[in-house]
């Protein structure tokens, strides 16, 4: 251990460049780990940060909440079925708003996922800033965060475009995002009001929702989902992944993310093996004055160890320095989880890349260490 | 008995089809206490009797004998061990650590034993001080002289206190004047602390100090009248 240390701080130049591979590798990791969270949650925020177990939707919309219509009646029903904690009803409605009192066209527009629940159900968000709003106060709306730097603020009337209807902003909840948009989560009853000023268009479905969401365990939705019953159920996995363009986003990252942990598996496996063989007579040396393989193995390992710990935890320092720097905007989250995964996976790949050296250690003659072939 | 013991050593190379034979019947007995020099031209077998000697390579026949302890069919393990408990190597070029300072040199061959106890470090001290390098306890070998080196490589092989000693051309590297000055410094290391030591050198000069001198031709051994 402290010979692997000694060697460390002896050879700091050579250490520094290894060391450095490292800190950019890992600082690249957490930075793209950080960028997939972020669009992700801007993607499903409001599904993957709900706590439900399921959906019941139309039959026919693919998990779709935007394409699916139901009763929201079916609830009691839903209820019954097994497994079956509780139910919230779920609306979702792509729509673009701007501040009441100005109708001129010169005003920006922004585009929004309206929401609608009803209040006091598990699908209410909790709230960063401002006050819950008041179940009997129709006209009071729940934005995410991310309107603020929109320009919206607490208190401010709301419009949505295609109607005089107006809201109010009385509270902020974080990372309620859908569709890559920010969310505005209004009483149902209020949405059905934006939504279906009349009742063609909602198809003539009574109560009409998006769809219910479903909590409990070992949940079994087989009875009221037989084909031709016009509806289905999909559970949380299934509904986010049916967000459209998730999947994909989600997928061409992860693969960066491990394609970037093959490549610097192999980059480093092939430093340490230089750098071994660059060291066969120091090693032969050691062996012939009576090192075991054991104990130069573990002094090589450590030295990884400590030389890849040290370069992640820099990564991670200036990965939150670049948070600091990151536009606002920016999708970006650092999860204290996925840091930590990440970063036990790097060091793990440092360690498994001085494996190859490990091997080649072990096949060090100590008769290297006389200098001379006989 | 104590020392080292080679009975009928021979060892053969397969090289292609030919076959050389670098050692023939070597039989030697060395005692503790007793400092033996093996001189002879390169090529003659000297690596090879002390690689042997120094349990880094196995006979094709013959035993060695280590304090009566035959560790002729001893594996990898066990010769790493035995190398580790009872022998100490002073190399051709010192053959130092680059990135350890005098001391740790020494104090290294503690660690693979195991630790390093205060003992220990007293030990090293004592024997930097002995060998004329008291104060350099803290240098890197970049920052002494190859005498220095070379005297480091000497303390560093008695710091296991091992029964035996084999030097490998320990003045190739260095004028007489030093050269001298470190075989005498071995020679009154082993005598002091009771020693078998092996010297392999072409250095003739260096052969007042040895108690016998064996000359290797060919890979056949025979004891030289010591003029002494």
């Amino acid at each position: 251990m402290t010979l692997a240390l000694k060697e460390l701080l002896y050879s700091k130049g050579r250490f520094i460049m290894i060391g450095l591979i490292i800190v950019l590798i890992s600082w690249l990791v957490f930075i793209l780990s950080g960028l997939g969270t972020g669009l992700s949650t801007l993607s499903t925020g409001v599904l993957s940060q709900a706590d439900f177990t399921g959906i019941v939707f139309e039959e026919g919309s693919e998990y779709s909440l935007s394409k699916s219509k139901i009763s929201g009646s079916l609830s009691e029903e839903v209820s019954a079925q097994e497994g079956v904690s509780d139910t919230a009803a779920l609306s979702t409605f792509n729509t673009s708003i701007r501040k009441a009192g100005t109708a001129n066209s010169n005003e920006k527009i922004t585009d929004i996922v309206l929401i609608g629940i009803a209040p006091d159900s598990f699908m209410e968000p909790d709230l960063v800033e401002g006050n819950r709003w008041n179940g009997s106060e129709e006209n009071q709306v729940i934005a995410d965060i991310s309107l603020e730097n929109e320009g919206y603020a607490i208190g401010d009337s709301i419009t949505f475009s295609g109607t005089d209807k107006e809201v109010t902003i009385v509270g902020f909840t974080k990372d309620q995002t859908l569709y890559h948009q920010s969310s505005l989560y209004v009483s149902m009853d209020k949405f059905r009001d934006i939504r279906f000023p009349n009742a063609e268009s909602a198809n003539g479905i009574e109560n009409v929702v998006s769809g219910i969401a479903v909590r409990g365990e070992d949940i079994d939705m087989q009875a009221l989902t037989e084909p031709g019953s016009g509806i289905e159920y999909g559970t949380k996995e299934e509904t986010i992944n049916a967000i459209p363009g998730y999947v994909a986003e989600n997928a061409t990252i992860t693969m960066m993310l491990w394609f970037l942990m093959i490549i610097s598996a192999f980059i480093l496996g092939v430093f340490f093996y230089v750098l071994t063989n660059q060291k066969t007579h120091q090693f032969g040396v050691l062996k012939a004055i009576g090192g075991s393989n054991g104990f130069i193995v573990r002094s090589v390992i450590s030295q990884v160890f400590f030389l890849a710990l040290i370069s992640i935890l820099l990564g991670i320092g200036l990965t939150s320095l670049t948070v600091l720097i990151l536009p606002e905007t920016m999708p970006f989250q650092l999860e204290a989880e996925m840091v930590s995964i990440y970063s036990l996976v790097l060091l793990g790949i440092s360690i498994l890349s001085s494996l190859f050296s490990v091997a080649r250690i072990s096949k060090i003659d100590p008769l290297t260490a006389l200098g001379r072939a006989e | 008995m104590t020392g080292i013991q080679l009975k009928n050593v021979t060892k053969r190379y397969k090289e292609n089809q030919f076959e050389i034979t670098a050692l023939e019947d070597v039989s030697v007995n060395i005692e503790a206490g007793e400092f033996v020099a093996i001189v002879g031209p390169s090529g003659s077998g000297k690596s090879t009797f002390l690689s042997i000697a120094g349990a880094l390579l196995k006979p094709t026949e013959g035993q060695i004998l280590i304090n009566s302890n035959d560790i002729t069919h001893f594996d990898e393990k066990k010769l790493s061990s035995v190398r580790l408990n009872q022998i100490g190597f002073i190399l051709q070029t010192a053959n130092l650590i680059p990135y350890l300072t005098v001391l740790d040199q020494l104090l290294i061959v503690k660690k693979m034993q195991g630790s390093v106890s205060k003992a220990d470090r007293i030990f090293a001290l004592e024997l930097l001080k002995d060998l004329g390098l008291a104060n350099k306890e803290n240098k890197f070998p970049n920052e002494c002289s190859g005498g220095e080196r070379q005297r480091v490589a000497i303390a560093r092989a008695f710091m296991n206190d091992p029964d035996i000693i084999l030097a490998d051309e320990p003045t190739s590297s260095l004028d007489t004047k030093r050269g001298h000055e470190v075989v005498q410094q071995m020679a009154e290391q082993v005598k002091m602390r009771g020693k078998a030591a092996i010297m392999v050198t072409h250095d003739e000069r260096m052969l007042d100090y040895c108690d016998r001198v064996y000359r290797i031709v060919d890979g056949k051994l025979t004891e030289e009248n010591h003029l002494a």
